[in-house]
């Protein structure tokens, strides 16, 4: 292992021993931002492996989480326990990624960013008219912890970042990976992906697959911390909105980019957007427009290419 | 003809795309170990060919015969695994990967199993670049080199796959003649150090007359002629797809009041 690795791990461990000990330090209104941020974090790390490495843009991708949240609160209504049922709610995720998938995914180009979104329409009316079962439009509730609220959002925070951990993690082992290089070159160029012996529908399928299983957790997690979940919410399209920016913002295509990109909007929202309530969607806006002309590569992009600029006029030197 | 060293057999393949003919009933084979010549006026049919072969596109009928199985129904990547590749006559490569990860991602997917496993897949791909002579340009990102390094780079892809059968489509064009020169020194040398067969596709007659051991001709879709260099070189046929029918009249005259 290279020295410049070891202390990047060193640097990561201790930011990761930083948040599990920061809920400490902060009001229980803050815990809760911050667990949100984290759980933005994971569903724009699903959106990053389809979109940021792959480049098929997964715009219906809140049905996921809507999947994920419904499977967890019905399950939990019939009396399942909750580690029970967060698998259920991830194979769910997974095999409806995959039905889906499989035909929408043999096409070339953006007729799957559109297709996303019906596909998220048609689940969501689905769910708000099978009454029986979902509760209908008027919403479902779920367990409540019986502890102090602290406590319990305490539980969610270090839940919600131990699954940002991992998904973040799983990511960096998936890319470095003979799949990852894979999906990349999907990306790069389809045509000569295809030439070189990549089955590039199948790659595209399990990708999908993947990234469904993050989104789906964060649905779970979502439904019982919330403890009532409604189809509109759970399954509305802002959540890929802001996704995307998040992920934009922070750099498609790279490990901790969803992270950086989900800390700045939501504190962002949590600070100005308050000031503006009504023009929230106007600010998003104006942000997506700011980062395609300013930051096309997002902040860790630009932070890496500033570092690698660097990096050859330093080789350069040398070879001189 | 065929027996036992044929590798590949085009055979009454055609691909029409509406009206148009673009390759219209060719038949040719392709012995193990072999540079065939593909050659032919742009438009000819060479791409669509090299298309059809390679899986790219479905044909409008006839047959692609790979070491004995009929491959003209599989798709472009089952085919790239059984040892039969291409480059591309507009160079495609990975954007946003070095030239090495290039050449990786073809070890990795390519034929040989044992480069499904990343160590071995690396190396591989680090002796290739170092063999078709890329090695100060690997951790170039790839929109960071010339054309004749991409070029270059596509024909290292396609040898990390380790193919029996290559298509080199047009892999010359845009290079000048000192890039020609040394490209076709490079081929020659690989193809001989890696038991390569090769079909090298060329708009330009005069570059595939020194490295082809035999000659296809295609004009407007159609096999016109086939033979060796020197063969195809004197076919009236050939000379009058190439330079037009008054030239190859004139041609013709000269030679019989001579
Ligand atoms: N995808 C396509 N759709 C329609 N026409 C095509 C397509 N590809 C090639 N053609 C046509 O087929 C003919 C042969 O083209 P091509 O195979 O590229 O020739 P060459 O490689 O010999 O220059 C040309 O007339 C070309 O315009
Ligand atoms: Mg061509």
């Amino acid at each position: 292992m290279s020295n410049n690795k070891k202390v990047n791990i060193f640097l990561l461990i201790i930011a990761v021993v930083l948040f599990i000990f920061l809920p400490r330090f902060l009001s229980g209104y803050m815990v809760r931002v911050i667990t949100t941020i984290f759980m933005y974090a994971v569903i724009a790390q699903g959106m990053n492996i389809m979109s940021g490495y792959m480049g098929y843009l997964p715009f219906g991708n809140a049905m996921f989480f809507g999947i994920g949240a419904y499977v967890t609160a019905i399950g939990m209504s019939k009396g399942l326990p909750f580690l029970v049922v967060v698998p259920l709610a991830a194979i769910t995720a997974i095999l409806f990624s995959i039905l889906l998938g499989l035909p929408v995914l043999r096409l070339r180009g953006h007729y799957f960013a559109i297709a996303t979104i019906g596909m998220s329409a048609a689940i969501l009316s689905v769910v708000k008219n099978a009454t029986e079962i979902t509760g209908g439009a008027m919403g479902t509730t779920l367990p409540i912890i019986d502890k102090d609220p602290s406590i319990v959002y305490n539980y969610f925070y270090l839940a919600m970042f131990g699954l940002m951990v991992i998904t973040t993690l799983s990511l960096y082992f998936i890319i470095k990976s003979r799949f990852g290089f894979g999906i990349r070159s999907i990306k790069a160029n389809e045509e000569a992906a295809i030439s070189m012996g990549i089955n590039t529908t199948y790659h595209k399928v399990v990708a999908w697959a993947i990234s469904a299983l993050f989104t789906s957790i964060a649905g779970a997690l979502y439904a019982y911390w919330m403890s009532f979940i409604a189809p509109d919410e759970v399954f509305d399209v802002m959540i890929a909105v802001n996704t995307v920016v998040i992920m934009l913002i922070g750099g498609a295509g790279s490990i901790l980019g969803p992270i950086i990109g989900a800390f700045i909007i939501e504190l962002f929202a949590e600070v100005a957007w308050s000031a503006f309530l009504e023009y929230h969607l106007a600010a998003l806006g104006i942000i997506i427009i700011i980062i395609v002309f300013f930051v096309p590569k997002g902040v860790s992009g630009t932070i890496a290419d500033f570092i690698k600029r660097k990096k050859i006029r330093a080789r350069k030197r040398v070879s001189i | 003809m065929g027996g036992n060293n044929t590798i590949l057999k085009i055979m009454n393949l055609s691909k029409h795309f509406g009206a148009l003919k673009a390759v219209d009933e060719v038949s040719f084979e392709v012995k193990k170990g072999e540079i065939i010549g593909l050659i032919g006026p742009n438009g000819a049919g060479k791409t669509t060919l090299t298309n059809l072969a390679t899986g790219a596109y479905s044909k409008t009928d006839g047959k692609v015969i790979f070491k004995d199985l009929d491959i003209s129904n599989l798709k472009p990547y089952q085919i790239a695994r059984m040892g039969l590749t291409r480059t591309f006559q507009v160079v495609k490569p990975l954007i946003g990967m070095t030239v090495e990860e290039n050449v990786l991602v073809g070890s990795l997917y390519g034929r040989d199993k044992r480069n499904t496993d990343m160590k071995n897949a690396s190396k591989r791909a680090k002796e290739i670049i170092k063999l078709v002579g890329l090695e100060s340009k690997k951790d170039f990102l790839v929109s960071d080199i010339t054309l004749p390094d991409l070029k270059k780079m596509e024909f290292a892809r396609v040898l990390a796959m380790e193919p029996e059968v290559v298509f080199l489509d047009e892999v010359m064009a845009g290079l000048n003649p000192t890039e020609v020169t040394e490209a076709s020194i490079l081929v020659k040398k690989i193809r001989l150090e890696k038991d390569l067969t090769i079909v090298y596709i060329e708009h330009i007659m005069k570059a595939v007359m020194g490295i082809s051991d035999r000659i296809v001709v295609l004009h407007h879709g159609r096999k016109i002629v086939e033979g060796t260099p020197q063969e195809v070189v004197n076919d009236p046929a050939v000379v009058e797809a190439y330079l037009g029918k008054r030239y190859a009249k004139g041609i013709k005259e000269a030679n019989n009041e001579g």
